[in-house]
């Protein structure tokens, strides 16, 4: 992979402006998409190919952004606002490129037959359900960046993302007509997705949905499928995240300084092998590392920018994303994950549940009172007794406090899998957890 | 005008190769854009976002392919053409002159950076002080689509949205311009916003609710026009089977009408190149004709074209309504409130949702006031409505005489994010459940 020249032009242009920090960015991609539909399907294919320039000084800059390739001679806009300070290049860690980034996109087919194994399995799983509507999108792109700060980078991406919405008859707990149920997942290459898994997943909801009630007040033991988890450490963002992250986790800490359980481990990599968004640098080509946030509990350094800790560069993670060439760059995590216990499986964890709830789905967003460090989860799954299920449960919702959270952790499994966040990816495994209340919302 | 000097002809010729069954369908939508933004925190100082593609859509039977592209060339257009064709024409594809005026001048926009203080002149104009800060974004677009069968005009749409950040949380606005009295209308919400802001929310109530011009939009949005988007409906069944059932009170005439958008934004043409038409959607509450795209229309005799729209040449249009009109009452405002001692007046909603399977309906207001003495008076903070939206729309009990052009907002179905303008009466509703 080599530079595109126009970059550097585009780049010697600004500076013969007289724009002492200047910066051009471009990306182009390539993306097929499959939107079922019980009456029209569409298939697309997309090309997109776009570049921005940042440029300033001390006290006045602005972005221009257009699609195409870089053009040196463009009528920039009046210079506005604040100043500008870009971040100056740091050594990037030998970096291979992963071989599965060369992997073509999805065929149409392919994507067809997907979403009818799909529907057949979900038929198979769950007689009377049906899928209403999907849409797969397989993509790939490639980033370039230089900047008068002497940073150069080049990085690839290959991401598939698929939602699926199916629908059944309603049950008694339904008045009015049939209900629905949506999942979303991401996958490096859609050739990863399995029907089969996902219309298991797909049916345990329908059938919650349809079958479950509302459960009486209850505590006891708690497994939280990643499906419920991650929004919970999305929504927790504010203590993993920026500057002030590790006083906001402190006034969550335990007297003795402690953050969570010996379980919570936290980490954030951004170069995590095999990670969807696996790449050298981020885009402001600062280089990418992992990052451990938390340690067996004890909170270690929150996820900072260049720009947040200009004194100890070290403690620097490249963290802020470019998801297109239209957007500036926005700090977020690249793979934010609990970490996994490679030893556990999900059955051996259900299996251990003497008295409790298995939460399979998160049914709304998370409300976290950060003040009174509460939060409040609509969530839905099974009771179970001695590992077995005894039942669905439905409009309920999962709360407590945010110590008794992260503290309650009590073991992991190895299922990690991963979300798509407004930036980046969170992921967990599969949790159990105690000290939390189960209430219903209804 | 950008694409008007498109050889429409030679366009036209070059899709029909690859429209090769006579029910086939081909199209080309062009598109240039062009966003200016002044951030509230200045950094960097000014955005510009510029850009232009187009993609080339083949419909055959029920199924549609789509290439789009980032930038204009007739080596792109080929090369996308191939893309959707499902045969190869037998003779080489010829590729079409693609004359598009190219960008000349220097973004500017220098009425983006007026507004922010004609604002903070309004809000003091309230005596009143409390601090915020704006994000004014100017949008412009311009669309052309060639197909094998229609040709629209070049179509251009200029319109703002604004962001207000306040210590209590953000609101935002679209505007077709940026005129004294835009800024005195935003100033007015966000007094109104910062007189709520400490408010408790209402306890559980049943009775009288008044809508706001702006609620009144939203709730006409949300609960009517996604309702009736062939789309949406066919997930239950033939969108051809709503036409003619009661959907709500007889009081209840509602249109769509793109040419009657505020300047700006009017439109002759939709993405689909099909000619706009005021489309009646209720007429005394039931349903005349749905929101239809030309992929729906081409299933139903009963079902007109004309609502497509696209959020970008990177998607295929979906049914969509553009400008949603109210038809007005004889219900004057204080006649309104009369009777509805303790009842809620909520002048805007900041969201609704409709679950199209289940017809259940939420509506989120961000304050509201109680109605003492037949006039809106003390704030209450945030509530929703929940119902069915049938019940919800039979309950309309009086439809304000007075229509104000309110309510525009960005509609992100599916994703995909439009601008849609509305110009609506206030409303009475009797009998439903406002919940905190």
């Amino acid at each position: 992979m080599k530079i595109d020249p126009v970059l550097f032009d585009t780049l010697d242009a600004l500076a013969r402006d007289g724009w002492e920090e200047a910066e051009v960015f471009a990306k182009k991609g390539r993306s097929r998409t499959l939107h079922f539909s019980l009456s029209h399907p569409v298939t697309s294919l997309r090309q997109e190919e776009g570049w921005a320039a940042r440029a300033g000084d001390g006290r006045k800059s602005f972005f221009y952004a257009a699609h195409g390739t870089p053009v040196p001679d463009t009528l920039w806009p009046e210079a506005d606002g604040k100043g500008l300070r870009l971040a100056t290049a740091r050594p990037i860690p030998q970096w291979n490129v992963p071989s599965s980034l060369d992997a073509p996109l999805v065929g149409e087919s392919e994507a067809q037959a997907l979403f009818e194994g799909l529907a057949r399995e979900l038929d198979h799983e769950f007689p009377g359900a049906r899928l209403l509507a999907g849409h797969l999108d397989d993509g790939s792109s490639e980033s370039q960046l230089v900047s008068r700060r002497e940073a150069v980078a080049i990085y690839r991406h290959r991401v598939a993302a698929l939602m699926v919405e199916a629908t059944a008859p309603g049950g008694r707990q339904q008045r009015h007509g049939p209900l629905s149920q949506t999942l979303t997942m991401v996958a490096k290459d859609a050739r990863q997705l399995n029907p089969k898994a996902i219309a298991r997943r797909l049916a345990d909801r329908l059938l919650i949905a349809q079958r479950g009630q509302a459960p009486h007040r209850d505590r006891g033991e708690f497994l939280l499928a990643p499906d419920v988890f991650v929004p919970l450490l999305s929504a927790l963002t504010p203590l993993w995240i920026g500057p002030k992250a590790d006083q906001r986790a402190a006034a969550v800490a335990d007297l003795a300084g402690r953050l969570g359980s010996r379980a919570l481990t936290l980490i954030d990599d951004g170069r995590l092998p095999g990670g969807i968004l696996e790449a050298p640098t981020d885009g402001e080509g600062q280089p990418t590392r992992r990052t451990v946030i938390i340690e067996e509990g004890v909170y270690q350094q929150p996820l900072l920018s260049w720009s947040q800790t200009p004194s100890r560069p070290a403690l620097a993670s490249g963290c802020c994303h470019r998801p297109s060439w239209r957007d500036l760059p926005v700090q977020g995590p690249s793979h934010l994950y609990l970490k996994p216990d490679e030893t556990t499986s999900v059955a051996s964890l259900l299996s251990g549940l003497s008295r409790g709830y298995y939460l399979l789905s998160c049914d709304g967003v998370p409300q976290i009172d950060f003040e009174k460090r509460r939060f409040r989860l609509p969530v839905s799954g099974f009771a179970i007794a001695d590992g077995q299920p005894t039942g669905s449960i439905s409009r309920a919702e999962l709360t407590g406090t945010l110590p008794a959270l992260l503290s309650g952790i009590q073991a992991k499994a190895r299922d990690l899998t991963f979300f798509m966040a407004s930036v980046g990816l969170i992921g967990s495994p599969t949790i159990r957890l105690r000290g939390l209340e189960l209430r219903s919302r209804a | 005008m950008p694409f008007s000097r498109l050889d429409s002809s030679a366009i036209s010729r070059t899709l029909a190769q690859v429209a090769d069954e006579a029910t086939d369908v081909a199209d080309s939508f062009f598109e240039r854009r062009e966003d200016i933004e002044l951030q509230a925190d200045g950094s960097p100082g000014m955005r510009v976002w510029r850009e232009e593609g187009f993609a080339i859509r083949l419909m055959r039977q029920d199924t549609t392919w789509l290439a789009a592209r980032d930038g204009i060339s007739p080596e792109v257009f080929q090369q996308a053409l191939r893309r959707v064709a499902r045969a190869m024409p037998r003779t080489a594809v010829s590729t079409p002159p693609l004359n598009v005026e190219p960008w000349t001048s220097r973004p500017e926009a220098s009425e983006i950076q007026a507004f922010p203080s004609a604002v903070v002149r309004a809000v003091k104009a309230h005596r009143v002080s409390f601090p915020f800060e704006l994000t004014v974004r100017r949008h412009r677009r311009w669309v052309r689509t060639i197909g094998t069968r229609l040709a629209s005009g070049c179509e251009a749409e200029t319109f703002y949205s604004i962001v207000s950040t306040l210590p209590w949380g953000r609101h935002g606005a679209l505007v077709p311009d940026l005129r004294e009295r835009s800024a005195e209308t935003l100033a007015s919400n966000l007094v109104r916003s910062h007189l709520a802001r400490d408010a408790a929310p209402p306890e559980p109530y049943q009775g009288v609710l008044v809508l706001g011009h702006a609620a009144t939009a939203v709730l006409l949005h949300e609960a009517v026009a996604h309702a009736l988007e062939a789309d949406i409906l066919s997930r239950s069944g033939h969108p051809e089977a709503a036409i003619g059932v009661q959907m709500g009170s007889p009081l209840l005439n509602i249109f769509d009408d793109p040419a009657s958008a505020p300047k700006g934004v009017r439109r002759t043409s939709d993405d689909e190149g099909f000619p706009v038409i005021r489309r009646c959607l209720l007429r005394a509450g039931v349903v005349e004709q749905p929101l239809c795209d030309t992929i729906f229309a081409r299933c139903s005799e009963r079902l007109s074209a004309g609502a497509g729209r696209r959020g970008s040449r990177h998607w295929a249009p979906t049914p969509r309504s553009f400008h949603l009109e109210l038809a007005p009452g004889d219900t004057t405002s204080q006649d309104l409130v009369s009777d509805a001692e303790g009842g809620l007046y909520l002048p805007e909603a900041d969201r609704g949702y409709l679950d199209p399977l289940s017809g259940r309906f939420t509506l989120h207001f961000p304050y509201g006031r109680r109605i003492r003495n037949r006039v809106p008076e003390e704030p209450v903070g945030p509530c929703r409505l929940q119902a069915q939206v049938s019940d919800l729309l039979d309950k309309v009990r009086g439809v304000g005489a007075e229509v104000h052009a309110a309510g525009a907002g960005w509609c992100a179905k599916g994703g995909v994010k439009l601008p849609v303008w509305a110009t609506a009466p206030e409303l009475r509703l009797e009998g439903l459940e406002v919940t905190p």
